[in-house]
């Protein structure tokens, strides 16, 4: 049996996991990487043929520990698949069973060996020269840069490694910034991969581990330039098309059709959030498409507008998240235009793929004036301090 | 005497440090301290009240919907929001949902390796260890190939989250095949967690950090599949929780008897209480609000919590100070466990140091004589060999085991849950959010996390946040020593427990584990403008010490 013989098989064989399930994971990180799911069979052979398991290095700085809970919900694979058969997570400080002198004895082993990956959650705490954060008599700056030179790759998980993320927000109290911006700042020259939101999508940092693990290199990437000068690399498969652009609920905006109060007839059937704040337009990830929690919903889907957690600056930019954007982007393509034109432009080509995709809404009426935003802002006007929409 | 240092405490979440003075074998001496400060509260400060929602969620992504919810109850609290019954329900179920996944991967993927040693498992024989669990009463796996999976992790060497463990410990006291059940169950535990947060995902749009429990109900619109979506989950993990964590905590409980004599610390718990019932009042909620020194119920007053920072890294205050009084100016954050040591403050109630977390809630929760909570204790005290003692639950292990009682009363209690929800619907009741108008005031949200009671207090001015302060459960677990030296609850519980191996002190670690230390929300607010100075100051948690 050709399954028999192979290490990773072998084990999920041991653990039930038929091959048929186990291709079934591949799949779904081939989709989530932006590949098709025919990869699968490839990603796997892939996974199997690997000799030892990739070490991986998982700190933890200014963190919520959001990301560590995220990514155990992971189900393509899932968490003990990750952690006992794909990688060898030699350090980490929530789920590893070692503690004090032995824990750090395990991870300053497999930063000498280099060779792996490190994964870095939180912000960077460079407030009092570092000392924001303190891990057993060490800063968490030293911690960070030791881990960098030895590193292989570096993946940063979260808004908050990405670029500070919320820590770093007015009036950033300990001097957050993010992974990259430090990195450049004491002359470590790499690239890091970064996956933002807020949490980190587990399924993103299960792709483009197991992407690396299968190309030996990063994923194409997009670069966006950060408020503090730093250029970010994102996965481009992930984070290139707007929340917007992928949105259930687009054909509403385009037909006009919005919420305009939480609980109202109006959310129970479904219609858009941008009158609730929603920041789909201007926040560039594929929630949409691979969604949250084994795929069983999503911000916009529970009801709730997109607060843009993935995007640069987040709270700053993205606060009162409840207020409608009134001078919203709408995307790399179309450069700033208002939604009303927006909607005139994007319209005929998202009718299209609706209708492609068999979601069963009258596609001809989308097209043409597009939503009537005149009388949205009106709206806006009257609207004062009232929150959370109106009767 | 010698020092035994943990540093850094792995499996909690955030940043944690203690360190012992030990002699003839126990703890004489403990001090606990925080090691990361982030500033939550003055991010908030100036932003739209209902933000706080969502920012402040990001306190813990453990506990982020409980954040969540005082957050909300507080800007209601500020503003008179009301909130609707099915929005009540909902919030309940996000919340109930949030409590299991806490318990379940606290237990299991925690807490348990300082109690079970999977590489003992592998000399487990199979057949003994399906006689073990079928006379246990507790789920059976394919022991098998767990321990086939197990030995071949073991020999490939590569130990990843397993790297650095304290296995070859003799502290470790299970039979091997208990050993193989329990390390089966740890990765059911890895999926049954996730089952749990996939409701508060269904429910929240996305888990860890909801999206719905906005300020006047929620943005949640319950239909007949997701209801069902949510219902079959819930029934699974009672079942789960009933058939397999239960029965393996009374498993392992008899080998550990040492452990219901020591850890139990200051004796004085409070809670906020959560879970609201119709009326939601807070001493009627299902787990209610209450305090207990000793095993003697009083009623929660909110005036009477002082907070100490005679030994945090805070400009000293003449005495103890009420949260809405209190400035906050940091000092110098020099190591030093004879003066200052750490940037968490010192809670009091009536001056007294308060344990709180699941035990807390289950001991106010006897105390008023809630059914279901007696019927679960009494019944457990009974299983220990300790019946009609329910002191004994104030240690180490009566504080782990109690835990996991109060998962199957919240299972259970989830389950009616989505019963009332669905009946209100029938009966035609669909209001999940009641509109409201920001105007200024002070409003203080009182609610729990899993691991204890949690505050939030925002005071309003001009439409915008004003002030924002949290007092946090971890505040008073690892509150260091107040103003008259008296310690905090997890130093106090430290004292007098057994130091097996001064570099592995896993007695030490049980005991912090048993009250899940939740350190990144422990550590309190320093001023930006006040701490520039302490640039060139050593490290908060003592490099000299190490």
């Amino acid at each position: 049996m050709r399954e028999a013989s192979t290490r990773l098989a072998d084990s999920l064989l041991a653990r039930g996991v038929t091959r048929r399930d186990f291709l079934k994971y591949c799949g779904s990180v081939a989709v989530a990487v932006g590949l098709a799911e025919t990869a699968a069979p490839q990603i796997a052979a892939a996974l199997e043929s690997a000799s030892a398991l990739k070490p991986v290095v998982w700190l933890e700085a200014g963190s919520c520990s959001g990301c560590t809970e995220s990514v155990a919900q992971a189900d393509s694979p899932d968490i003990a698949t990750i952690v006992l058969d794909i990688l060898s997570i030699n350090y980490s400080e929530t789920l590893m069973a070692g503690a004090g002198y032995s824990a750090e004895a395990a991870k300053e082993e497999t930063i000498k060996a280099g060779g792996y990956i490190l994964i870095y959650e939180g912000a960077v705490m460079t407030g009092w020269g570092g000392d924001a954060l303190v891990i057993a008599g060490k800063k968490g700056t030293d911690e960070l840069k030791e881990a960098a030179e030895n590193a292989e790759a570096i993946v940063a998980v979260g808004s908050c490694a990405v670029d500070g993320g919320f820590v770093s927000q007015r009036p950033n109290p300990a001097g957050a910034t993010g992974v990259q911006a430090y990195l450049n700042s004491v002359g470590i020259d790499k690239t890091v991969i970064n996956l933002p939101t807020c949490p980190v999508n587990p399924e993103w940092v299960v792709a483009i581990v197991v992407e690396y693990l299968l190309l030996g290199k990063a994923p194409e990437m997009v670069e966006r330039k950060h408020s503090n000068g730093t250029v970010l690399s994102y996965p481009k498969a992930i984070f290139g098309q707007s929340v917007h652009d992928n949105c259930p609920r687009r054909g509403h905006f385009e037909n006009g059709e919005f919420v305009s109060q939480f609980g109202s007839k109006e959310e129970a059937l479904g219609y858009c959030l941008y009158k609730m704040g929603c920041k789909g337009p201007q926040t560039f990830t594929n929630c949409p498409i691979v969604r949250w929690n084994r795929r069983a919903s999503w911000c916009v889907e529970s009801g709730a507008p997109c607060i843009g957690c993935g995007s640069m600056d987040w709270v700053d930019n993205n606060s009162p998240f409840l207020s409608r954007m009134s001078d919203m982007w709408m995307g790399d393509a179309l450069g700033n235009v208002q939604p009303g034109t927006a909607a005139a432009v994007v319209g005929g080509v998202a009718a299209a793929a609706l209708v492609v995709h068999g979601l069963g809404m009258n596609a001809a009426g989308r097209v043409g004036d597009g939503p009537p935003m005149e009388t949205a802002k009106a709206y806006d006007r009257k609207r004062g301090a009232k929150k959370g929409g109106d009767k | 005497m010698a020092r035994s240092i943990i540093d850094p405490v792995s499996r909690i979440e955030g940043h944690l440090k203690v360190e012992m003075e030990v002699a003839d074998g126990v703890v004489k001496d403990a001090w606990v301290s925080g090691t990361l400060f982030r500033g939550m509260e003055l991010i908030l400060k100036g932003r739209a009240p209902e933000d706080a929602f969502w920012v402040s969620q990001r306190i813990c992504g453990v506990c982020p919907v409980s954040h969540g919810h005082a957050s909300t109850m507080a800007t209601e609290a500020a503003v008179g929001a009301k909130v609707p019954q099915v929005g009540r329900i909902v919030r309940n179920l996000v919340e109930g949902s949030q409590f299991l996944h806490s318990h379940i991967l606290w237990f299991y993927n925690l807490a348990a390796l300082d109690w079970v040693n999977p590489v003992n498992g592998l000399k487990a024989d199979i057949a003994d260890t399906y006689s073990l669990a079928q006379a246990a009463g507790t789920g059976v796996a394919d022991f098998g190939n767990v321990a086939k999976r197990l030995a071949a992790f073991v020999e490939r060497g590569q130990l990843s989250i397993f790297s650095g463990n304290w296995f070859d410990s003799p502290a470790y006291k299970l039979p091997p095949e208990l050993d193989l059940i329990a390390t089966a169950h740890y990765l059911e535990a890895l999926e049954m967690q996730a089952v749990a947060s996939t409701i508060s995902g269904i429910i929240g749009g996305k888990m860890p950090h909801i999206m719905t429990s906005v300020p006047g109900g929620t943005t949640w619109v319950p239909t007949e599949q997701n209801l069902d979506d949510v219902l079959f989950r819930f029934v699974q993990l009672r079942d789960w929780i009933k058939g397999t964590m239960i029965p393996d905590t009374l498993a392992i409980a008899p080998y550990y008897l040492d452990a219901l004599g020591h850890g139990g610390g200051v004796g004085n718990f409070l809670a906020w209480g959560v879970f609201n019932d119709e009326s939601s009042d807070p001493a009627k909620r299902y787990l209610p609000a209450g305090i207990a020194k000793g095993l003697s119920l009083s009623e929660v007053d909110q005036s009477k919590i002082i907070e100490y920072v005679d030994h945090s890294f805070y400009e000293p205050t003449s005495g103890g100070l009420n949260p809405t009084e209190g400035k906050t100016q940091p000092v110098a954050p020099k190591y030093d466990v004879n003066d200052k040591y750490t940037w968490s403050k010192a809670p009091r109630y009536e001056d007294l140091p308060m344990e709180v977390g699941g035990l807390s809630r289950l001991i106010v929760a006897y105390l008023r004589g809630v059914p279901r909570v007696k019927e679960l204790i009494d019944s457990t005290l009974a299983a220990l060999g300790a019946p009609g003692k329910p002191e004994v639950l104030i240690s180490t292990l009566g504080r782990t085991a109690g835990r996991n009682l109060e998962a199957l009363y919240v299972a259970e209690l989830m389950v009616d849950q989505v019963g009332e929800l669905i009946e209100r619907i029938k009966g035609g009741d669909s209001t999940s959010f009641e509109p409201y108008e920001i105007k200024d005031g002070l409003g203080v949200g009182m609610w729990e996390a899993p691991r204890g009671a949690l505050l939030h207090a925002t005071d309003i001015k001009d439409g915008k946040i004003d002030n924002y302060q949290c007092i946090v459960p971890s505040t008073w677990n690892i509150s260091p020593r107040d103003g008259k030296g008296v310690r905090g609850p997890m130093e106090q519980a430290l004292i007098g427990v057994p130091i097996e191996d001064v570099e592995k002190p896993l007695s030490a670690l049980r005991t912090v584990h048993s009250f899940d230390p939740c350190v990144a929300c422990a550590v309190h607010v320093v001023e930006p403008k006040t701490g520039k100075h302490c640039e060139v100051l050593h490290s908060p948690n003592g490099r000299g010490v190490m």
